[in-house]
Order: C-alpha cells, then structure tokens, then sequence
C-alpha cells in the first residue's frame, strides 16, 4: 500500500450548528509524526476532532484521515486510531487490565488476544505491575497511562491524544511526554496532541495547527516558526539609548525593555553590527545571547495580535508586520513576511 | 504512586574489590559492626568489600512500543462485547461491575420465583392433589407468575428492573466511558441496542427461565403427556409473550429514564414511582369514583390487562377494550424509545 503523505487532510472543512459557524472553511494537512493542536477555547478543536472522527457530519467541505473519507468511512477511522480522551472516560470499579482489555474488544478484538495486548499495553505505559488495581484507587496519572493504555491496545496509526497531561503532576507529566515520544519515535506511530501547555507540545511534536474561532490561524514545524522569529537578546550598561538609536540606524529591528534590548537576527552579521554600534557609542554589552521563543511566547504572541477585533486569519496576515509573528515560512503554507 | 515511580532503574549488585585496612584507613561504622558481630572467626586479612563505580546500566523496566498485526472482527464482534461485559457481569469479575447487593437481589429474586416450581415439585412428589390445584400450572397461574401484583410486580421485578437499568446507561454519563464506546467504531444504534438486550436478557433469566422451568416442573412431576401440553402450550406461550411484552417496557422506560441522569439512584427510583405510583392512583380512582380509564397512564395495569386478554384468565379491566391498554403500551414504548434514541444521541466524546 502506498503510505500517503498526510494522515489528515482537510478542504474548506465547515461545520456549522445553526448560526454558530465552529469550523471555517478549514484546509489543513498534517504530516505523519507529532503534531500539536493548538487554540483557546472556542476555537474549534473538539468540533475538528470530533470532524476527524467521522462523528459529526461536516456542514460543507471534505477530509480524510489516513486516506479514509471522514463523512462516510467514520467506523473505519475509528478502528484505525486510538483516542484518548480529554475527561475522564474509565470505570472506577473495574480493574485497569480489564478496562483496557474491554476497550479491545469494543474495536472487535477477540477476548484472550486483547487481554494479552492489554498486558503489553499496560506495561507500556508503566503500570504492568498496578494492572490488577481497581481505577477508582490509581492517581490521576495512573488513570491518564490507562486511557492511553486504551488507546494503544489495538496499536493503531494514528493517536489522537486530548490534552494528555491535563491535571497531572511534574513526575507524570514528563513520563507522559516520553511515553508519546517513544510511541512517535520507536514506534513509528503519528500523534495529534491537542495541549494548552505549549511546553508539553513542543516537547513531542514537531508540527503545530492553530486554531482560532474556527479558521486556520497557523500551522508549520515549531522549529521553523520559532526560527522565523529569531532574536538576540542584550543586555546593555551605560549609553542604552544612544545603542538603539545607532542599532535602528543601521536598519536594525529593536525591541528595548529599559536595558534588554532584542534585536531580530535576519541576517549574518547582526552580531557585529551590534558590537560596532556598541563600540561606536561606547556603551558596553554585559551579555549577549540567542534568543528563541518558547513557543508558549509565540502563542501569546499569535493570540494577542488576533485579539477579539481581528474577525479572520486572512485580516491579520494581510499585515506584513503581523504576519511575521504568527505565520509559517512561505514555503510552510503561511503568509509571506 | 505515579507509573514512573514503579519503573525507576533498579541497579544490579554492584562489583566489589578488597581494601586493606591500613593505619591510617577511617573506620567505618560497617567495619566496626564486622569486626563485633561478624560470623567470620577473625583471621580475615582485615579487608573489607567496598563498592567500586556503580553500575547504572541495566533495569528491569524498558519502554518498548510492541507492535500488533492482529484483524479487527467485524460489527458482530463489537457487539457481542458489549452483552458480554454486562451479562457475564452478574457472575463474575472482570466485566460490568453489577454490585454485590444488586446481585444478591437478583440471587433472592430467582429463588422467590422459583417458587411455584417448588410446590409443583413437592406436590407432584407427595401426591397431594389439594396443593396442585393450588400451585399447579393453569392460566392463572401462569398469569400470576409474570404478572401476579403481589409479590412479584409490586416486589420483584420491578426493582429487579430498577437495579438494573439505574447505572447502565447514566454510568456512562457520570464516568465518561460513553467516550470508550463512541470513539470506536460503535454506533449509538448498536451501543443501545445491546445494552438494552443485556438488561432485558437478565430479566429474562429471572423471569421467563423461571417460567420454563414452572412448565416443565408440571410435565415432569405430573407425568404430563403430549395431549396436555398440545393443550395448554399456547397458554404458555401467551404467557411468554406476555413477559416478553413486561420485560420490553420496563426496560425501555427504565433506560429512557437512565439515558437522562447521571446517576443510580434517579432511573431506579423513578421507575418504581411510574410503575407503582401510576397503578396505587389507578386504583385509587377506581375506587372513589368508579372510573377505571386511569388504568390507561399505568404501565403495570395495561400489562395486566394485555396479559388477561391473551392468556385467557378472568379479566380484571372490563370497562374498556384490551386494545386500548395495547395502543398505550405501543404509546408509553414509544414515547420511551424516542427519549433514549434522543438522548443518546447527544451523548458526547470529547465532554459531557
């Protein structure tokens, strides 16, 4: 079988509830491997997943995931991935391996085979030796490995994965994401990460989908985003002003916050302009060094400059100064800087 | 405990190396405890086993992603794992969990209805043909074992149908796993349907098992030949119908009620508030103002008078036509289904 490029791709997707338009003529394509899905509430990201599940039908527009058509081929996808949900979704009263192995069924698995992937996966995740413990006495995180547990058993392509860290502590948290790395990296499986901790998402995945209020906002490789909006941080003693006068003088771009100044790093030899202008000026540079944005900054970045009076995406790259914060690379499907 | 805190690397035993004890070599509390209470006879060359680097290489636990080339089974598969987990449930570990008290109930319930297959047993053995007549198979006898109002529908199944149906579709709702269900590729027709044939099928072995085994209890103890049961088996059969016709109602208004709640506790009791309370204000108006049409809102009573009419006993309900308690029936599990196709319908993946 020829494996396609994308595991999810979606054209002019639109889904309204009555007036309430919750997807925007949504195009997107997502690589194989691990993206994150970003977006603040309301933006449309359980509608998409729900879209991509093939649970709800579209107003307009079409998609596949993993080749397969999300408007009439939703049981196919379903047993092709594994969901994990956001909210609790497992019975107290049951005993993990018995969860996990009933989740197994519920995909048609016979019984005894998913028993036994439910004990692979389940020791997986970390809990082979708690498997027999009743849910209602595991720790949030224990209960988190579990619906990922779920999620796996089957060893589907793709893992939707909803807010995988939500509630957990520092401990959890990180096995979490080197659990999803692992699946993404020895196990060749793709992941879409829906996170608000943009820590978490850049921690696993190498792809990003911004949503906001239905429409596409941005979506790339964080590294290329994030490498788009390079600075170099300094930190000035004496003669701060005179520095950023000569700086934007020499058609440099500057941020100042009284002595951190950052200035975008678009060309090979910012450095040495920085240390000429210093020079020449006579203030001194107590620290320089690299600056690169967490992609929570970019985040806050993005969502500022959408702000609640910009209606669309499209008013917002149509800015070119804008557009240099929120957007991909040209070549990424973003807006040209 | 977090499942990272069982998967720590534990370290093998590390290598040691002998140390001489010279002068100026610092006396350990391990050395001392050695030297006092050791079960060597002292002639050692005075060197203790001291570690060497620390392996750290090596644990027991490594997260290997293990792959699965297994076919999924089809629909039927999917389906029959939803009865089994709530039918096998009952008896024992490791599917629905039913509640040792809801399961003790149903224990108390089978027995109670066996019953008459008691007495037919022991009047068969003993000969007395007094306690046949009594207990023995006829039309209102079998009537009264699925439709009897004391004890069975005012104390068995009803509340057998109120434990059941109280979690089955609301424990969804409250935990969430309505997400383990739709997120795979279960569909909202298939998810109620087995549900519902689950819960029914439980009734069914308290209720129409129980029956078969009166019937045939009668045929064995009495010697019955085959002119009797060709003569008395549509009655029988009148009478399973008339179970099934029980069981489908109670069910379908006991999980319509379930699919609106979050909880046990508001499907069960308010079950048992329609079937008894409508039937005690039936009859309540029957009695003061001699009008029996109230009958009609009762599910019990218009089981009652479907079940008279077609297994043949005295009817009770002579006011109106059989029919009409029929037509309600067919109104009442309409209305029933229509909530819970509804109501499931709504039910989400992402949140509830």
């Amino acid at each position: 079988m020829v494996k396609d490029d994308f595991i999810i791709k979606t054209t002019n997707l639109t889904k309204s509830y009555g007036p309430h338009v919750a997807l925007n003529k949504l195009n997107l394509s997502v690589p194989h491997g691990a993206t994150g899905l970003l977006g603040p509430n309301g933006a449309g990201k359980s509608t998409f997943l729900k879209t991509i599940l093939g649970l709800i039908q579209t107003t307009e527009g079409e998609g596949t995931v993993l080749g397969l058509d999300i408007r009439t081929q939703g049981d196919q996808i379903r047993s092709r991935i594994g969901y994990m949900p956001e909210y609790d979704s497992l019975n107290p009263d049951m005993e993990a391996i018995h969860q996990v192995r009933y989740s197994g069924e519920l995909l048609g698995m016979n019984p005894t085979i998913a028993l036994s992937r439910a004990h692979e996966a389940l020791q997986y995740v970390g809990l082979g030796e708690q498997r027999y413990r009743t849910i209602g006495s595991y720790s949030t995180g224990m209960k988190q490995a579990t619906k990922l547990a779920c999620a796996l058993i089957h060893d589907p392509e793709l893992i939707i994965a909803d807010e995988p860290s939500n509630g957990l502590d520092i401990t959890a948290r990180n096995y979490m994401i080197e659990t999803l790395t692992n699946t993404v990296l020895t196990g060749n499986r793709s992941v879409l990460m829906a996170s608000h901790l943009m820590d978490d998402v850049e921690r696993v995945c190498d792809n990003f989908i911004l949503l906001h209020k239905g429409k596409l906002a941005a979506q790339g490789r964080i590294e290329d985003l994030k490498a788009f909006d390079r600075e170099i941080e300094i930190h000035v003693w004496g003669g701060a002003s005179r520095l950023e006068e000569a700086m934007i003088a020499q058609g440099l771009g500057v941020r100042r916050e009284g002595r951190v100044m950052r200035i975008l790093h678009e060309q090979e030899d910012t450095t040495s302009i920085i240390m000429r202008c210093a020079a020449d000026v006579g203030a001194q540079i107590r620290r320089m060094h690299e600056y690169e944005a967490s992609l929570e900054d970019l985040f806050l970045s993005i969502m500022e400059n959408l702000g609640y009076d910009v209606k669309s995406s499209e008013d917002l790259l149509a800015s070119p100064v804008q557009a240099r914060k929120v957007d991909a690379p040209e070549h990424m499907g973003g807006g040209s800087a | 405990m977090n499942p990272s805190e069982e998967n720590q690397p534990i370290t093998e035993p590390v290598a040691t190396q002998s140390v001489e004890y010279a002068a100026e070599a610092p006396v350990t509390g391990k050395g001392r405890l050695e030297a006092a209470w050791g079960s060597t006879e002292g002639d050692e060359d005075l060197s203790v086993s001291t570690p060497t680097t620390p392996k750290t290489d090596g644990q027991i636990f490594k997260q290997q992603y293990k792959t699965w080339n297994g076919e999924l089974n089809p629909r039927w598969m999917r389906n029959w794992a939803i009865l089994r987990h709530h039918l096998l449930g009952v008896f024992k570990k490791g599917h629905r969990p039913w509640g040792v008290a809801i399961r003790l109930y149903l224990l108390v319930v089978f027995i109670a209805s066996m019953s008459d297959v008691g007495m037919t047993l022991v009047s068969g053995v003993i000969g007395d043909s007094g306690l046949h007549s009594v207990w023995g198979v006829s039309r209102d006898n079998l009537y009264g074992h699925v439709l009897g109002f004391f004890p069975r529908n005012m104390l068995y199944y009803p509340v057998v149908a109120a434990l059941l149906v109280g979690g089955v579709i609301s424990e969804d709702r409250q935990h969430g796993t309505s997400a383990l269900y739709f997120s795979r590729p279960i569909t909202r027709f298939d998810y109620v349907a087995m549900k519902f044939t689950s819960v029914a099928m439980i009734q069914g072995l308290l209720i129409l098992v129980t029956l078969a085994l009166y019937y045939f209890a009668e045929i064995l103890t009495m010697g019955r030949g085959w002119a009797w049961i060709i003569d008395t088996f549509p009655m029988f059969l009148a009478t399973v119908f008339s179970a099934i016709l029980l069981i489908f109602t109670y069910t379908s208004i006991g999980l319509a009620l379930s699919s609106v709640s979050k909880g046990k506790f508001f499907p069960g009791i308010a079950l048992l508030a329609i079937i008894l309370g409508t039937k005690v204000l039936a009859f309540i108006v029957s009695n003061l103002f001699d009008r029996e049409i109230l009958y009609l809102i009762s599910p019990y009573d218009c089981l009652a008078h479907v079940g008279q009419a077609i297994i043949g006993t005295q009817p009770t309900y002579d006011q109106y036509s059989w029919t009409w308690s029929l037509a309600s029936l067919a109104a009442m599990n309409g209305l029933a289904l229509y909530v819970l196709s509804t109501r499931v319908s709504s039910m989400e993946v992402t949140r509830e």
